[in-house]
């Protein structure tokens, strides 16, 4: 390995992109961090439960407090924001509505989109591909896809599963957010 | 299989959702300030673009073609593309709770993606079987997460780089935009050559 190498890119590479962050672990490596800020809903003794914070500009507009989109209810913002709460180990102390910056590690995020859309995908065209050849017609390619498409689902599942157990898709805690941080790691304030 | 290929290539490179028929363009830009986000914005896209492309081809063949019911076919293909967009989600957090949580952000933003409904239509215009349909929709959102990719990349080099404050942020996204456009037009070179 070349000395440049060793020694790691300049400094200015290891500058926040555009709210990732790099870190270099003990081995030389760089880990990617995709980061992103939660508030404390609750605390369970030990387990915090998290909400990821709005990240779109719904929500911050001036009509929001009458906005039947963010007021609340089945399929609104509010409602889509409580179905991704999350549970973290409290191992800072954190209190309620305190807002932190979580990360996943940005393989995670590549690996699990890849498990979930396009091992599914993969299986469904594979299917249909060997069917249209053999038989010719769109129904039996149809319902080869939907087959497929339903097995790849099932993969899916399992590899999911030994992710999960593996921790590779739970958020962790990395620090307690600056006061008007937001998710692309500037400050409003 | 050769005709697959060509037609899977001019989906994905000549003829580019984004950069040569200019759906998509709010994504495009909003969601290409990281490349993480923009690779996990483009699987999404891509897997809701061939579900929806199998489902609209159905509609297309055995409701609205059936019934002589054509006319419907914009706000129908609205309405299977908004449940394609259901499907995926309560089909994924059905899978796995912990992919839900990390991926589920970018499915609403799908719904008001009108790249979905620009393949759906094109693939009705172009009268294919289904799985020319299904594939052109696959090859189409294939092109538009590779374009997605590349412009995140720009853009996170872009970041670093010492550029008038006039320029810096969407202006510089917008000319870096059309230079890659522009280089994407080479591919129609393929058509004839």
């Amino acid at each position: 390995m070349s000395p440049e190498k060793l020694a790691g890119p300049p400094q200015e590479f290891l500058a926040p992109l555009g709210g990732g962050r790099r870190e270099v672990t003990s081995g030389g490596a760089y880990l990617h961090t995709v980061e992103g800020i939660a508030r404390v809903v609750g605390v369970d003794g030990a387990t915090a439960w998290l909400e990821p914070e709005q990240t779109t500009s719904c929500g911050s507009c001036a009509s929001a407090a009458s906005c039947g989109s963010v007021a609340g209810g089945i399929g609104t913002v509010t409602d889509r924001i409580a179905a991704r709460r999350f549970a973290l180990d409290n191992v800072g102390g954190l209190q309620v509505g305190e807002r932190v910056v979580v990360g996943v590690a940005e393989r995670a995020l590549i690996r699990a989109a890849l498990t979930a859309y396009g091992l599914p995908l993969a299986t469904a065209l594979t299917a249909a591909g060997i069917v249209e050849s053999a038989f010719g017609s769109d129904l039996a390619t149809m319902a080869a896809m939907a087959g497929g498409l339903l097995s790849g689902l099932l993969l899916a599942r399992i590899i999911a599963r030994r992710l999960s157990a593996q921790g590779e898709l739970a958020p962790h805690f990395l620090r307690r957010a600056r006061p008007g941080e937001t998710c692309g790691g500037k400050d409003t304030t | 299989m050769k005709d697959f290929a060509l037609m899977m290539i001019g989906a994905a490179l000549v003829n580019n959702v984004i950069l040569a028929r200019f759906l998509g363009l709010c994504s495009f830009m909003g969601v290409t300030t990281r490349i993480d986000t923009a690779a996990g914005m483009g699987l999404a896209t891509t897997f809701v673009i061939t579900v929806s492309s199998m489902a609209d081809w159905a509609v297309q063949h055995y409701l609205l073609d059936a019934f002589g019911l054509g006319y419907l076919r914009t706000v129908t293909f609205i309405l299977v593309i908004a449940s394609a967009v259901q499907f995926t989600e309560l089909t994924i957090k059905k899978v796995s709770p912990a992919l839900f949580q990390m991926l589920g952000i970018y499915l609403p933003l799908i719904t008001t993606n009108c790249a979905v409904l620009g393949v759906a239509l094109l693939l009705v215009e172009g009268h294919m079987s289904f799985l020319n349909a299904t594939l052109f929709g696959f090859a189409s959102s294939l092109g538009y997460s590779l374009v997605m990719v590349i412009f995140a990349g720009l853009r996170e080099r872009l970041a670093l780089a010492d550029v008038p404050r006039l320029f810096a942020g969407p202006p510089l996204g917008f000319i870096v935009a059309s230079l890659l456009a522009m280089a994407f037009m080479g591919f129609s070179g393929i058509s004839t050559g």
